[in-house]
């Protein structure tokens, strides 16, 4: 999981509030979409104990460079789709911001990164299921194109706000800021191939979950010629 | 081997440090430590004076003390805050325009060097991060379950409260989850200390913690439904409003911060 990796602080006051504005926003378009379309007790329910799992899964140390945490938040949009996906990446991120993960003025920005990543998940592996992808390739392409927009989205948020008491311009800001997103994107890499891994697991044991049924019940009919 | 890490703080310790200890922090009205919280992020994000951060830093470890809690585990749980601000503000420490400290390296691309401005840059960013950071810890562990619980469910519109509710709850039942799923892993003969060849293992740790996850909210479903719910987890505790002396605190701290802003920083207001 990209998120801003800049403490509580970085941003000068104006970015603050404008992140915080757009973050705000974009959970008003989730919540008024899903108060519109009446939301239904399976999902306040997989929604609260996915947050549960994707904040647990953050306590295992992946050995990876060193020791790596994922939230699986390109996971989480997966199976929970956009709007659950956003509004799952929203309390992951005020728990975290609870724990000293994070940040608490940084709320509105590391959502908006987060609901980026589940969102663009949901609709890459759609995408890719609707082009008959098997599920591994879909998913694992899925999570990291995800996690690689979120990376480059975190990128972008601290290169337009700049970080607070530097005198820096914004095009060396950038190259500093580059190697902090192509570390995320080698990162986004290793999270989509174990999303892969885990969807494939998940859709042999529950394929409902991953919305193979009506694929495999198409596969099961017959297709009206045989040798 | 890979376990459960120690530099992420556990929520199951915090909540015991919480709900077992009690020093004049455990007895603070929550939601006075809820509008500290934002006098803090204002203060770390306004200051632009190596002193004042440094002396509000040193504030909160000094509350974190009264509190009773634990500096060892606070060191280990910086490394993910430290490690955050270092992979930005430590080429920020190189690239800051400035005086050099001590020589330049030269290098194929140019002369590198620690500048003056770059190293206060990198101290300011790290006692903004860790002030936040330690005060945020030392809130969530002198506040009890229900209260954080309460709080969650007063200032989050729905359906976010009955999402973070649940979270909650269950933030617990899933740790234990993965932690005795990765023990059942590692009772079998599993080595985890390498993540590649182990790829297939994390997957089925992780995907089988989500699929129980996925599992419980199912039976939670029809527990909900069966005890009537109707878009509302019913909370039985109450915070009340903080005593006049904690309010008075509050309001100070918010006009402190807003008038050094006003006067020192953006020189908005002269005296």
């Amino acid at each position: 999981m990209a998120h801003i990796h800049l403490g509580e602080g970085s941003f000068p006051l104006w970015a603050l509030a404008l992140w915080t504005a757009v973050g705000v926003g974009l959970i008003s378009i989730v919540v008024y979409r899903v108060r519109k379309g009446g939301i239904k007790t399976q999902h306040i329910a997989l929604a609260g104990i996915g947050a549960a799992a994707s904040f647990a899964v953050f306590q295992l140390n992946l050995p990876v460079w060193g020791g790596i945490h994922m939230n699986l938040t390109g996971l989480v949009g997966i199976l929970a789709g956009p709007t659950l996906g956003a509004l799952v990446a929203l309390v992951v991120n005020i728990f975290s911001a609870a724990l000293g993960h994070g940040a608490v003025g940084l709320l509105g920005a590391n959502t908006l990164v987060n609901a980026t990543e589940a969102i663009v998940a949901y609709y890459i592996f759609k995408t890719l299921l609707g082009m008959d992808w098997d599920v591994f390739p879909a998913s694992a392409g899925a999570a990291t194109i995800g996690l690689s927009a979120g990376a480059i989205l975190m990128g972008a948020i601290i290169v337009i706000s700049g970080v607070n008491g530097s005198a820096l311009p914004r095009a060396d800001l950038t190259v500093a800021v580059a190697g902090l997103v192509g570390l995320n994107l080698g990162v986004a890499v290793i999270e989509g191939i174990l999303t892969g891994f885990i969807v494939q697991f998940l859709a042999s044991v529950r394929p409902d979950l991953v919305g193979l049924t009506d694929r495999q019940r198409g596969e099961d009919e017959p297709a009206g010629v045989t040798a | 081997m890979t376990t459960l890490s120690n530099h992420v703080p556990d929520p199951r310790l915090i909540t015991a440090y919480a709900e077992h200890r009690d020093s004049p922090l455990h007895r603070v009205n929550p939601w006075t430590k809820f509008g500290i919280v934002g006098a803090l992020v204002l203060t770390v994000t306004v200051a632009d004076a190596l002193a004042i951060l440094v002396g509000v830093y040193a504030a909160t470890l000094v509350v974190y003390g009264v509190a009773g809690l634990p500096y060892k585990r606070l060191a280990l749980w910086y490394t993910l805050p430290l490690l955050f601000i270092v992979s930005v503000a430590g080429p920020l420490a190189f690239l800051e325009p400035g005086t050099p400290i001590g020589g330049a390296l030269g290098t194929p691309l140019g002369e590198l060097s620690v500048t003056w401005e770059g190293a206060i840059l990198f101290a300011e960013l790290s006692c903004r991060s860790l002030t936040v950071v330690t005060f945020a810890l030392t809130a969530t562990m002198t506040t009890r379950y229900a209260d954080i619980a309460y709080l969650l469910g007063r200032t989050l519109p729905s359906p976010i409260d009955q999402v973070a509710l649940l979270t909650y709850r269950f933030t617990f039942v899933m740790i234990e989850t993965l932690e005795d799923l990765v023990k059942a892993v590692l009772a079998r003969g599993a080595s985890l200390s390498e993540f590649w060849a182990n790829r297939r293992t994390y997957a089925r740790i992780l995907g089988m913690t989500l699929l129980t996850a996925i599992e419980r909210s199912e039976r939670l479903v029809k527990s909900m439904e069966a005890r009537g719910y109707d878009g509302d987890i019913t909370l039985y505790g109450d915070v009340p409003r903080p005593p006049l002396r904690e309010l008075v605190a509050v309001v100070a701290c918010y006009v402190a911060v807003v008038g050094y802003a006003l006067v020192a920083v953006y020189g908005v207001v002269s005296l």
